[in-house]
């Protein structure tokens, strides 16, 4: 019996870090491949190790609200919270999958913290469900996309201001450029050091950290300036230069948001599987269970990611690689903060805001802002949908089991 | 099947890329009628009526892309310039070619003929306004570097500069055809009241097309205005 709820459990969690690699992949890379600044094939490699780099060595602290900060599991039985758990996953999972055939775009954090109020909601009441939380997943659907807005806005206007006002566009560019590179490793090695495994490990500070951070930014920065200057060649429109370095920056922020988007979102299909783990065996390693959530990732990526790639990749044209640059980083950069501070927000709703805020910095010809209205009508309809599926399926767990 | 939420936020078609293919038409059109217009002041009425079938078409052709921009502006629609503004300029630049067809079948209808005294001057007259449609194009075509910047302040007073040259051509041809109405009083004893009237009316609407231009001008001031 265990067995079978474990076996379910794992083959649930796995489904869904499949889901979210496959369907989320796009939010990185679509981008840079639309842009043509690297191919298919090697935007897929690229986002697998990094969703898998990013969730290995960031992906602790999400997987904390999962497990313990939705829903009040003390005064339950194990074998309810473990059957509530499972229900919460596969509920997640179907709903993905639905949106996923429906075209609708729906954060899978949401999904799953949908899921596990439900079954909270079944079992213990209204009293079992830590309304804080949920009140912060609220919050969320305001926070993600101002904050993403907001730094992709600042990020428009500083290249505006900067590059396209300057004298000779092309060469402030190439200025600029290793400060934008260091500026972008110095916020993921911040990530990866503090608070993290990997920062335990090595014992230091957090004053130490932040500037081996900065070091090795600035280093990393003026290595990378090299590169770029080596590269560029001469092309008639300054613009059309000032597009084409950012090309090449534009990899790098897709490879940050793929990390960021691992480091998020892994625990989506993690932390419920570590739950049931824990009740049913006992508490394993979270990096094991991170590591089992990466490759999740990695296969969804590898398997459906270039559909999704393909067709998004396709229709955004009309985002230049200056917009793309500040697209991705000020959406990254949202994800990896609210990361390391545990906030459950989703990396397709700060992606959206993202654009929105280089279209208000006058960045581009046209946004569509009707499709965003259909965007926040499926965020409200993510929570009250995987939390009656929710309920559903563990009702019916605890007939079966 | 794949999930296109964030690629359905831009649109890929972008309305300016309609605007400055709408003014190409309107360069088309005007230089085409220039050339006819000299070939009809040459008394070529033959070689002018084709001419301004040709406007006829091309005026039709820009009606096209005109309707096709106004079908694909929703009202939720967020662009980098106002979008009232955005029609406005559109607008104007299609009364361009309302204009030059109009010039074009007013002339082929009635083949008055242009007396020498002032057929110079009336050439000059229509080398002047396409000339400040010409300035026109420029300013307009400048929107392209304005996009890609992001309406950057460089870009912006390099578009004003245009703009400004708009005006002083504007200017110019608002000096030649006075210049030429004075001259049709002068000379309005030999003249048939016909003729006369008629000679006052193309006149009259050829400058019109450069007062559309400088009229695309403001709008696209006010565009770029922050």
């Amino acid at each position: 019996m265990l067995i079978i709820v474990l076996a379910l459990a794992i083959f649930a969690g796995l489904y869904m870090a499949w889901n979210i690699g496959a369907n989320d992949v796009a939010n990185s890379m679509s981008t840079a491949v639309g842009a043509k600044a690297i191919t298919l094939r090697q935007a897929l490699i690229i986002a697998a190790i990094l969703n898998f780099l990013g969730a290995v060595l960031v992906g602790k602290h999400v997987t904390d609200t999962i497990k313990g900060k939705i829903v009040d599991i003390s005064s339950m039985s194990s074998h309810d919270a473990m059957l509530g758990f499972l229900a919460a996953l596969l509920a997640a999972s179907i709903f993905v999958t639905l949106s996923t055939w429906k075209e609708l775009p729906v954060s899978t954090t949401h999904a799953i913290i949908g899921g596990v109020a439900g079954f909270g909601l079944a079992q213990g009441g209204i009293e079992a469900v830590k309304w804080a939380t949920l009140g912060k997943v609220a919050a969320s659907w305001v926070i993600s996309p101002l904050a993403g807005a907001g730094l992709a806005f600042v990020m428009f206007v500083i290249i505006k201001r900067f590059i396209f006002d300057a004298k000779e566009p092309f060469a402030a560019a190439k200025k600029l450029s290793p400060l934008f590179i260091s500026l972008t490793l110095f916020i993921i090695f911040l990530s990866v050091f503090m608070k993290t495994r990997v920062g335990t490990m090595l014992g230091y500070g957090a004053k130490e950290y932040i500037l081996l951070s900065l070091i090795l930014s600035i280093f990393l920065g003026m290595i990378g300036y090299f590169i770029l200057i080596r590269r560029e060649g001469v092309k008639k429109r300054v613009y059309e230069m000032v597009e084409g370095l950012f090309r090449r920056l534009q990899i790098m922020t897709s490879c940050y948001v793929a990390f960021s988007h691992g480091a998020n979102d892994v625990a989506n299909a993690v932390g419920p599987v570590a739950v049931i783990i824990a009740f049913a065996w006992k508490e394993v390693d979270t990096l094991y269970l991170l590591a089992f959530g990466g490759i999740g990732l990695a296969i969804g990526i590898t398997t459906w990611g270039y559909k999704v790639i393909r067709t998004v990749g396709g229709r955004i044209t009309a985002l230049t690689n200056t917009r793309g640059f500040s697209v991705d980083f000020g959406a990254a950069t949202v994800v990896l903060v609210a990361s390391k501070l545990g906030l459950p927000i989703s990396t397709s709703h700060t992606v959206v805001g993202a654009v929105i805020g280089v279209g208000l910095a006058r960045g581009l010809d046209a946004v569509d802002l009707g499709v965003i209205k259909n965007i926040i009508y499926s965020w409200l309809l993510t929570l009250p949908f995987t939390a009656i599926v929710s309920i559903l399926i563990y009702m019916g767990l605890r007939i079966i089991f | 099947m794949p999930r296109v939420a964030v690629g359905k936020v831009y649109r890929k078609k972008s309305p300016f890329d309609g605007l400055l293919q709408h003014m190409n038409k309107v360069k088309e059109c005007v230089e085409l009628l220039k050339e006819g217009f000299f070939k009809y002041a040459d008394g070529n009425f033959e070689e002018f009526a084709e001419v301004a079938k040709k406007v006829s078409d091309l005026e039709h052709e820009a009606d096209l892309i005109k309707g096709n921009i106004r079908a694909h502006l929703p009202r939720s629609i967020l662009m980098p310039v106002d979008k009232r503004n955005f029609l406005w300029l559109l607008r104007e630049q299609d009364a361009i070619l309302d204009h030059a067809e109009n010039l074009a079948q007013l002339l082929d209808l009635r083949h008055t003929k242009i007396p020498e005294e002032i057929k110079e001057d009336f050439k000059k007259h229509m080398e002047k306004v396409v000339e400040t449609i010409g300035e026109m194009e420029k300013a307009v075509g400048n929107l392209r570097d304005l996009t890609e910047t992001g309406f950057g302040n460089k870009e912006r007073e390099e578009t004003k500069e245009y703009i400004h040259r708009v005006h002083k051509r504007e200017w110019e041809a608002d000096q030649i055809r006075y210049e030429i109405t004075k001259k049709i009083y002068e000379i309005e004893d030999k003249l048939s009241p016909m003729d006369e009237y008629h000679l006052l009316k193309i006149v009259d609407w050829i400058d019109d097309m450069a007062d559309h231009a400088e009229n695309v001008a403001d709008w696209l001031r006010a565009m770029i205005a922050k």
